[in-house]
């Protein structure tokens, strides 16, 4: 018969395994932690956002004294579209183009760029705000959707640039070396061949700056302004929904304004949950395993 | 510090310098320290060894020679439990250690890893550690050692049995990793006796390190063979036949599975192997 | 394609007239394509720069009247006297970092080390994209939640414990009118939670394989591995996490004026209302009207922005201090 295994080998210790035991019981008690503020912000903003929301909401705009009762956010929800649009447009393109830069370039001019990218990534975004608006709105006299547009470009353009610059990186070698094969020149590598292959990886980088800028109030403060009344005009102070939910909660001593602020809430937070979401299926779809 | 079942046994061996198996009691049970009996060890449902049976010569060096990919560091991570740490790790069959079934239900892993040490392939010392600090670090963390005194006696006797301390004794303070290869390698060595353990597992020990490196750490070994029980894998068979008293040989089956081929004294294995895939093998007609 | 040199541009095409046509037609295209690029990059910096320029030289007036010194030293404000200090503020900014990171960093490292070291990979996963859920909730959205939820919940605790402990040490003492530099505090660190645990896993997933295996095969518990290999090894890296929390923590903006209760009294307790940096700006400044007033408040801006460069320099140091560790310990 075999031995006792109790006795012969040195078994762990109560003490040390208790140890090991309270850690994981620790950290686990810091997740609930993490995830009372998510699971009671979710709670309040549908149940209260979901009493206000009805389709006059999105198809009227908000009444000027925001203590009266009724309105909606239709002028919020289209100035935030236009001007996330507007910002799009400028970003993306140059936000490729500095990134396909820097890949081109040699080693030292490369950190450099990538170290004023990181730089421009890190400034809070109040601090863009305010360059926004010592020249674009004290150029044009006044403020504008445009100046709003140009900040949220600004907040967008590092994500998109590293995103875009990681995924050029990591292309496969023979891509890389069966365009020069062919005998591609480097501009043609890239548009016919380079993007494409990256495409995913660089439209889920837009899509997850896209969802950052969204959500975006600081840098529309002193540039965009907002705007009571509907507006399609760009170069006009336009109303975005995070300025709406913002001027809303100062007021929230009048329950009108309260219920106004968390239908906005509501409605901003599906939008950005859209975009991010979307982001992180394409990321998990590309990769097989799904890592940590 | 609050080791309430620390072996009192062990620590009076350990501090007094003799090395006392963990269990001499034990020895009435079986008469030998380690074997091994229809082992299959699963990676998911892929087999990467099967049905392995071998008894190890105590206070001899066992080779294991073979092939990539049949097995050898599979089946020697077996031995002290390590397999089951990755995903879809399975064991079948008996590792049988001084009459204990080690994967008994009652057994905790962590206990056998302690009688049984390993050395990996490529050294990893503790790089935010002295030199000093990576000898006992285990002792200190099992409990098995306390105290300043203790511990440096603990220290200077395992470095000396892993034929390092002259080389470093000058700078005790200094970084594990700021050794050379075989020096680290050697360090490990001496972190794993200070277990007090009687088998040590060595998965390739040398085929990281530079031909002078090898040859140190090959000393030690034969050194060390008078008071444990070796088991090495290696590739190298000019090794196997320098330093093992037995070689087991392993290979690759058409199932893709590892299997024991032959097994034997080392002198015989490579002068007249009884099958001829063995000697295919050591003759360098294949592998 | 890094390791691609850059501009090669030689192509091997057929010998004779009609291949050197297309080589220099290539030559030009990429010559175009390479302009085209370094415009884009320099237009773009260039105009961030003069944005930067602009911003900085109007805040002239303002250091000309205090001097630097003076104004970053000042702790009075008030703009009907038009005297302009920054103290109160750059207190608020970093008490309420402080606060933040007090509260956010356990957390955090919690929630890195029950993924990396506890969950089975199958639920590591799913569990860390729930945690990312909370850096989805734009800054607006938490703050609208913090003034008319967390405040009024947090009340009743504050007065406890300034009732209680706040009259041994001050600091948490009275008054507790609700928002403060606490609420404030708080709300922030929740921000924050999401990347400071992302980095930390980082970094605690890169603690190499083979020194995991040497505590485990030298008999150690899953607490052994962590405290032996993973915490250790991981030590810079998780000091560049929480630098990088802080330096996300002091940008906020938003959320910190609605729950912060916007006074320039610098009360010693932090239960007291007061301001951030960024919070005075972003409340003052539509309605600064007074004499220098949007200047000083652009300048607080520049003082901001000081920090928060100051603040991500130095995490950009540590990290590589970090990288260059981990390659010493593969």
């Amino acid at each position: 018969m075999l031995a006792d295994p109790v006795a012969l080998l040195r078994p762990t210790s109560p003490a040390r395994q208790f140890r090991t035991r309270l850690v994981m019981a620790l950290a686990f008690a810091a997740l609930v932690v993490a995830l009372v503020p998510l699971a009671a912000i979710a709670w309040y903003v549908i149940s209260k956002g979901i009493a206000v929301i009805n389709l006059d909401f999105f198809t009227q705009d908000p009444p000027g004294d925001l203590s009266a009762v009724g309105g909606g956010i239709r002028n919020a929800i289209v100035g935030t579209m236009e001007m996330t649009g507007v910002a799009a447009v400028i970003a993306v393109p140059v936000g490729l183009l500095v990134a396909i830069f820097d890949v081109e370039v040699g080693r030292q001019p490369a950190l450099v760029i990538r170290f004023v990218i990181d730089v421009l990534g890190a400034l809070p975004s109040i601090v863009v705000g305010i360059f926004v608006y010592s020249l674009v709105v004290v150029a044009q006299g006044h403020f504008s959707g445009f100046a709003g547009s140009i900040a949220l470009a600004i907040i967008m353009l590092p994500p998109i640039v590293v995103t875009t610059e990681e995924m050029l990186r990591l292309l496969p070698r023979p891509i890389a070396e069966g365009a020069r094969a062919l005998g591609l020149s480097r501009w043609r590598s890239f548009l016919s061949v380079f993007l494409p292959t990256a495409f995913s990886g660089i439209f889920t980088g837009v899509l997850l700056a896209i969802s950052r800028a969204i959500g975006e109030t600081a840098p529309l403060l002193f540039t965009a302004l907002g705007n009571n009344f509907f507006s399609l005009d760009m170069s006009e102070p336009m109303q975005g929904l995070p300025l709406l939910i913002y001027r809303n909660a100062l007021n929230s001593a009048f329950p009108a304004a309260e219920a106004r602020a968390f239908g906005a809430a509501l409605t901003l937070v599906v939008i950005v949950l859209l975009f991010n979401l979307t982001g992180r299926w394409m990321v998990a779809r590309s990769r097989p395993s799904g890592g940590r | 510090m609050d080791e309430a079942t620390v072996d009192g046994d062990v620590v009076e061996a350990i501090a007094s310098g003799s090395h006392v198996p963990v269990a001499a009691k034990a020895d009435r049970v079986t008469g030998g320290v380690l074997r091994v009996e229809n082992l299959t060890a699963f990676y998911g449902k892929r087999k990467a060894v099967r049905d392995v049976t071998l008894d190890f010569q105590p206070n001899a060096i066992t080779a294991i020679i073979g092939p990539s990919g049949s097995g050898k560091s599979t089946l020697l991570r077996c031995i002290d439990r390590m397999h089951e740490i990755v995903p879809g790790g399975r064991v079948e069959g008996l590792v049988e250690y001084r009459g204990v079934d080690i994967y008994d239900q009652r057994v905790d892993p962590a206990a056998v890893r302690r009688s049984i040490g390993m050395v990996f392939q490529q050294p990893n010392p503790f790089p935010t550690m002295s030199i000093a600090d990576n000898v006992v670090a285990a002792a200190r963390f099992n409990g098995l050692v306390k105290g300043k005194g203790p511990e440096r006696d603990l220290m200077e006797r395992c470095l000396v049995q892993a034929a390092l301390w002259d080389e470093v004794k000058d700078k005790l303070d200094h970084s594990g990793t700021s050794l050379s290869g075989g020096q680290q390698q050697r360090l490990c060595i001496a972190r794993a006796l200070a277990l007090a353990p009687d088998v040590l597992l060595m998965d390739e020990p040398c085929s990281a390190l530079d031909p002078v490196a090898t040859l140190q750490v090959e000393q030690l070994m034969t050194e060390l063979r008078a008071s444990y029980t070796i088991v090495i894998v290696t590739h190298n068979m000019q090794q196997a036949s320098r330093v093992s008293d037995r070689t087991a040989f392993l290979t690759m089956g058409d199932d893709k599975a590892g299997y024991l081929v032959e097994e034997g004294a080392t002198v015989q294995m490579f002068t007249q192997p009884r099958l001829q895939l063995t000697d295919d093998y050591i003759s360098g007609r294949f592998g | 394609m890094a390791q691609d040199d850059p501009g090669a541009t030689e192509s091997r095409g057929p010998e004779g007239l009609g291949s050197q046509v297309l080589h220099r037609r290539r030559l030009t295209g990429d010559a175009i394509f390479r302009a085209v690029t370094g415009a884009a990059a320099v237009l773009a910096f260039a105009l961030i720069a003069l944005m930067a320029y602009d911003s900085i030289s109007s805040t002239g007036p303002v250091f000309d009247r205090f001097g630097i010194w003076g104004f970053v030293t000042g702790t009075r404000w008030s703009p009907s006297f038009t005297v302009y200090g920054a103290i109160p503020f750059i207190y608020g900014t970093l008490l309420t970092g402080l606060i933040s990171v007090l509260i956010a960093v356990p957390i955090a490292i919690g929630i890195a080390l029950l993924v990396t070291e506890f969950l089975p990979r199958r639920v590591a996963g799913p569990v860390a994209m729930v945690v990312d859920l909370l850096a989805a909730v734009p800054s607006v959205v938490w703050g609208l939640w913090g003034l008319l939820v967390l405040v009024p919940t947090l009340r009743p605790f504050e007065q406890a414990v300034a009732g209680s402990i706040g009259h041994v040490l001050p600091f948490l003492g009275p008054p507790t009118p609700g928002p403060s530099y606490f609420a404030a505090g708080l709300i922030v660190a929740i921000m924050i939670i999401p990347i400071v645990a992302a980095v930390t896993r980082e970094v605690f997933a890169a603690t190499p394989r083979l020194q995991r295996e040497a505590v485990l095969a030298l008999g150690g518990t899953r607490w052994d591995v962590i405290r032996q290999v993973v915490l250790p090894i991981g030590r810079t890296g998780l000091f560049a996490a929480i630098i990088l929390g802080l330096g996300r923590a002091i940008g906020e903006t938003i959320a910190v004026t609605l729950v912060i209760g916007n006074s320039t009294n610098m009360a010693g307790s932090i239960f007291a209302p007061g301001f951030t940096l960024a919070s005075v700006i972003a409340n003052e400044f539509n309605e600064a009207t007074e004499s220098l007033h949007p200047e000083a408040l652009i300048a607080l801006g520049v003082v901001l922005l000081a920090i928060a460069v100051m603040i991500n320099g130095a995490g950009v140091l540590v990290r590589r201090r970090f990288e260059r560790g981990l390659n010493r310990a593969r």
